[in-house]
C-alpha cells in the first residue's frame, strides 16, 4: 500500500479517503497509515529502536563495565577487545558509550514527560481561568523565556550536582515554559467550545473540566511536543554535562564523554567521535519521529517546520 | 511610535533589573563562597572564614536581605558589581570580557539572521527543488547538533585546514595573539581568531531562521497581495522579495529577542571550547569558584544582550509593519 503512493510528496491522499467509513472507524489506524507513508519518520523510528536496543543490550557484547580500568590499554585506538578504544584513564569507550546513552536517554525521556505534564496543567489552567491568573502566568513564562535560564540552571544544578535524578528535577523546573505557551495558545480556543461550556453549566469543577475536557483534546499536540522535548532535553543535558554542571564523574553521560574527548580531538579522535555521533543520531531520530507525528496528526501543516512561538 | 518604543524599552529595563536581582538571590542561596577557604593550609575555623569573607559582602552570618541591599545600592550608585570570594574586583574582570563576548554574540546573531533569511528566500522560491531539499536536510541535521559537538567539529576542521595550508590561517584558541601591534595587524589578528567561533555559533543559530522563515514565506507566497504585485509586472522573485518577504519578516523579527538567550548559551560553550576570555567562560569559572557577584554580573550581561536584541527587534517591527507605525 505504502509503496504505491510514496512518490506523491503532498499529503493529499488521506483527505480524500478520510470520509470513508473505514477510515473514520479508526483514527489511530489513519494516523498510523499517514505516519508509515513518511519515509524520514520511519527512518527515525528504526534509528531510535536501534539506539534504545544499543543502550539496553549493548553491554552484553563486552565484558568491560564503564567503571572498569584497563591499565594495559591507555588511549588505545578502536579495535581488539575494546571496540571503541579506550580513554586516557583506561576506561572502555564502548562500555562508557552504552552507559552514557542509557543515562542521557533516561534523563531526556523522564524530563520531557514531566515537562509536558507540568506544561499541560499550567498552560491549560491559565487558558481556562483567564483573567488575572492568565496574565500572571504569561508574565512568568515570558520572564523565564527571556532570562538566560541556562545560567540559572547551571547555578542551581552545580550546587545540587552529582545525582542525575536531581538533574531531572532541575531540567524540568526550567524547561516547561515554551511548551506551556504553545499549549496555552491552543487551549484558549478550546475554552470556548460548546462541550466545555456545557460542562460548566452542569457544574463540573474547573480542574475536572481542564483534566477531562481540555487536556485530552490537546493529545496530538502533547505527543508531538513530547518527542521534541526529548531533543531539547538531550541538547541541554549535553551542554550542562559538557561544562561540568550536569552529570558528574564517576557517572557518565554523553555530555561528560564529549568533555573528556574535547582535549584530544586530533590525537585521539575516537574519544570525541563516538559520543558525538550517538548524540546527533539520538536527537536526529527523535526530530524525525516528532515531525512525522505532527504531519500524521495534521496533514495541513507545512511539514511542521514552524517554531512553537512567535 | 516613539512612545511605543520608549514604553517597550522601559519594560525591558524592568526585566533586566528583576532578572539580575532574582539571579543574585539564587546565587547567594546556592553558591557557597566559604568553600574557597576550606582547602587552605593552615586550616581555618568556619568563624575565621566568615570573617575573611565579610569585607567582600559575602559573610553568611549577615542576613541575605542586608547583603542584597548593600550589593544593589553599590551597583546602582557606583556601578560596582562587587568582589570575588578572594577579593578580586568583578568590574576589572568584566570590563574587557564584555567586549569579547559582545562581538561574538553580535556577529553570530547578525550572521544567523542574514544567512537564515537569505537562504529561506532562495529556497522558498524553489519549493521542493533540489536546493530546497538539500538545504532543508542540512538545516534539520544541524538543528540536532549540540553546541559542544558543533564547536569541536569546527575546531577539528580548522586544524585540518591549517595543516593542509601549511601555515596557521585561522586560530582555534584564544581571542587574540599577545604580541601583535599596529592597527591593521591587530584587526587582522582579531579577525583570524573570530572566524571559527562565530562560524560554529552561526551554524547553530541560522537553522531556526531558515526553517521558520521558509514556512512563513510559503504561507504568504500564494496570497492575494503577492499575486496583485505580480500583476503589476514584477517578476516572481521581485514579488517575493519586496512583498511576501516583508510581511513574513515580522514574526521573525520578534523572535530574534527570544533566540538571543540560546545564542548566549551557545557562546558559553563556544568560549569554553575555543579558550576565549569572554563572559561565557567567566561564568563557568565563577560558578566553579562559588563567586556570587561574578555570576550575577554575567546574568545581567545576558539579560542586557537579550533586551538590546528585543529593542532592536521592536525597531525592526516598526519599520516593517505599517500598522504599528500608525498607532
Amino acid at each position: 500500500m505504502a509503496t504505491t503512493v510514496t512518490s506523491l510528496p503532498e499529503p493529499l491522499d488521506p483527505d480524500t479517503t478520510a470520509p470513508g467509513p473505514a477510515a473514520r472507524a479508526g483514527g489511530g489506524r489513519l494516523y498510523l497509515r499517514r505516519f508509515a507513508r513518511n519515509r524520514p519518520a520511519l527512518f527515525g523510528v528504526v534509528l531510535l529502536v536501534l539506539l534504545v536496543l544499543f543502550s539496553v543490550c549493548g553491554g552484553w557484547l563486552t565484558h568491560f563495565s564503564y567503571t572498569d580500568v584497563d591499565f594495559t590499554a591507555l588511549t588505545q585506538p578502536p579495535g581488539g577487545t575494546h571496540y571503541f578504544g579506550t580513554n586516557q584513564g583506561g576506561n572502555d569507550v564502548y562500555a562508557e558509550a552504552v552507559h552514557g546513552l542509557q543515562r542521557s536517554l533516561v534523563i531526556a525521556v523522564s524530563v520531557s514527560v514531566l515537562t509536558i505534564v507540568l506544561a499541560a496543567v499550567i498552560g491549560a489552567g491559565a487558558a481556562y481561568f483567564g483573567g488575572r491568573v492568565e496574565r500572571l502566568t504569561l508574565t512568568v513564562i515570558h520572564f523565564l523565556l527571556v532570562v538566560p535560564s541556562f545560567l540559572i540552571l547551571a547555578l542551581v544544578s552545580h550546587h545540587l550536582a552529582g545525582d542525575w535524578r536531581v538533574l531531572i528535577l532541575v531540567l524540568t523546573v526550567f524547561g516547561w515554559m515554551s511548551t506551556a505557551r504553545v499549549i496555552w495558545s491552543v487551549s484558549t480556543s478550546l475554552r470556548e467550545r460548546d462541550y466545555v461550556l456545557a460542562a460548566e453549566f452542569m457544574g463540573v469543577r474547573p480542574w475536572r473540566i481542564i483534566l477531562r475536557h481540555i487536556i485530552p483534546n490537546l493529545g496530538s499536540l502533547l505527543i508531538v511536543n513530547l518527542t521534541l522535548g526529548v531533543v531539547a532535553t538531550v541538547l541541554s543535558e549535553t551542554a550542562l554535562s559538557f561544562l561540568g554542571f550536569g552529570v558528574q564523574t564517576p557517572d557518565v553521560s554523553l555530555g561528560t564523554m564529549l568533555a573528556d574527548g574535547s582535549g584530544t580531538i586530533t590525537t585521539a579522535p575516537w574519544l570525541f567521535g563516538y559520543p558525538a555521533a550517538l548524540v546527533v543520531l539520538l536527537t536526529l531520530s527523535m526530530t524525525l519521529v516528532g515531525d512525522g507525528l505532527r504531519d500524521a496528526f495534521d496533514p495541513s501543516s507545512a511539514t511542521g517546520a514552524r517554531g512553537g512561538r512567535r | 511610535m516613539i512612545r511605543h518604543l520608549t514604553r517597550k524599552a522601559a519594560g525591558w529595563l524592568v526585566m533586566i533589573v528583576v532578572a539580575t536581582n532574582v539571579t543574585y538571590v539564587l546565587a547567594a542561596w546556592f553558591l557557597d563562597p566559604r568553600s574557597n577557604y576550606r582547602g587552605l593550609r593552615p586550616v581555618r575555623t568556619e568563624e575565621q572564614i566568615d570573617h575573611a569573607l565579610a569585607p567582600y559582602n559575602l559573610d553568611p552570618r549577615t542576613p541575605l536581605a542586608d547583603r542584597w541591599w548593600h550589593w544593589f545600592s553599590n551597583v546602582l550608585l557606583h556601578f560596582d558589581w562587587g568582589k570575588s570570594p578572594v577579593g578580586a574586583s568583578v568590574d576589572s574582570e568584566i570590563g574587557f570580557r564584555v567586549v569579547v563576548s559582545g562581538q561574538l554574540v553580535t556577529a553570530a546573531t547578525l550572521l544567523s539572521v542574514v544567512a537564515g533569511v537569505a537562504l529561506s528566500v532562495f529556497t522558498a522560491s524553489r519549493q521542493y527543488g533540489w536546493w530546497d531539499r538539500t538545504t532543508q536536510l542540512v538545516s534539520v541535521f544541524l538543528f540536532n547538533v549540540p553546541a559542544a559537538v558543533a564547536a569541536l567539529a569546527v575546531v577539528f576542521a580548522g586544524i585540518w585546514l591549517n595543516q593542509h595550508l601549511g601555515w596557521r590561517l585561522l586560530y582555534v584558541a584564544g581571542e587574540k595573539s599577545p604580541d601583535v601591534s599596529g592597527v591593521w595587524p591587530t584587526v587582522a589578528d582579531r579577525f583570524r581568531h573570530l572566524v571559527l567561533p562565530t562560524l560554529s555559533l552561526t551554524l547553530l543559530g541560522y537553522v531556526g531562521y531558515h526553517l521558520t522563515q521558509r514556512s512563513l514565506l510559503l504561507d504568504n507566497i500564494n496570497s492575494d497581495f503577492v499575486r496583485t504585485a505580480r500583476a503589476t509586472g514584477l517578476t516572481r522573485a521581485q514579488a517575493i522579495r519586496r512583498h511576501a518577504l516583508r510581511a513574513s519578516l515580522i514574526p521573525t523579527a520578534t523572535s530574534v529577542a527570544f533566540s538571543i538567550p540560546a545564542i548566549f548559551t551557545g557562546a558559553v560553550i563556544t568560549e569554553t571550547v575555543f579558550g576565549w576570555n569572554g563572559m561565557g567562560q567567566y561564568f563557568v569559572q565563577t560558578i566553579a569558584k562559588n563567586d556570587v557577584h561574578g555570576a550575577v554580573a554575567v546574568a545581567a550581561f545576558g539579560a542586557g544582550m537579550t533586551a538590546i536584541g528585543a529593542i532592536l527587534a521592536d525597531v525592526a517591527v516598526v519599520v516593517l509593519d505599517p500598522r504599528v507605525r500608525v498607532r
